[in-house]
């Protein structure tokens, strides 16, 4: 198993729900062929440095995952006859150096759920107050 | 007198920031070593080491192949700002 990170971009002129299904596609193709998906991260529109199939923006989307190598020849032949997907590169992380930036990578990437126990401990500290007064 | 150095001689950015891998996504890392025209600088003008010019090399040929950054910038094909992608 080996670290993955791939990168593609969908056409700016699909609607918000032809994009989460191309999305919800290409995840569905990596748990298909036994990836294990660590993360996703989503850029969001950007504007291309040169245009591609005449298109001069992109919607931006990174996939990390664990996989076997074969894995990568079939998303990338599913990328590539996707119309919607304009540009993908995928890059693989062995190194160690390289592993630490993955990880730090994914861990950036994941939602985090420190925020909830923020919440809960500002509402607990008027109440504390209360029972003093 | 030979031909003066345009740029000041340095010391590497990226050992002073201690950057272990040089992301192509994070395009403010790699802003030092392009020139006005998105080309890659020589190490004699960045004065970056060796170890960290390798990196930065393949992070820019990455990001130009998905267009973060541009292949090249010239009087035909002029972007309006070109350090817009770099933010």
């Amino acid at each position: 198993m080996n670290n993955y990170e791939t990168l593609y971009v969908l056409k700016p002129t699909l609607t918000d729900e032809e994009t989460a299904e191309n999305i919800a596609k290409i995840e569905a193709i990596l748990v298909r062929e036994g990836a294990e998906i660590l993360a996703t991260n989503n850029m969001g529109m950007r504007k291309l440095a040169y245009p591609v199939q005449k298109n001069e923006r992109g919607l931006y989307t990174i996939v990390y995952f664990k996989a076997n190598g074969s894995v990568i020849h079939e998303l990338e032949r599913n990328l590539k006859f996707n119309e919607e997907v304009i540009k993908y590169l995928t890059v693989r992380y062995t190194k160690q150096k390289e592993l630490t930036q993955f990880a730090k990578l994914v861990a950036a990437s994941t939602p985090k759920e420190e925020a909830p126990v923020a919440t809960e401990e500002v509402v607990e500290a008027p109440t504390a107050e209360q029972t003093e007064a | 007198m030979a031909e003066r150095r345009k740029f000041k001689k340095r010391y590497c950015k990226y050992c002073e920031m201690k950057v272990d891998y040089i992301d192509y996504k994070d395009l403010g890392l790699l802003k030092f070593s392009l020139s006005e025209r998105f080309k890659i600088m020589p190490r004699r003008l960045t004065g970056n080491c060796k170890r960290h010019q390798e990196m930065v090399t393949v992070a820019i040929k990455r990001a130009r192949q998905t267009a973060l950054i541009p292949y090249i910038v010239d009087r035909k094909n002029v972007v309006e700002n070109p350090f817009e992608f770099v933010r």
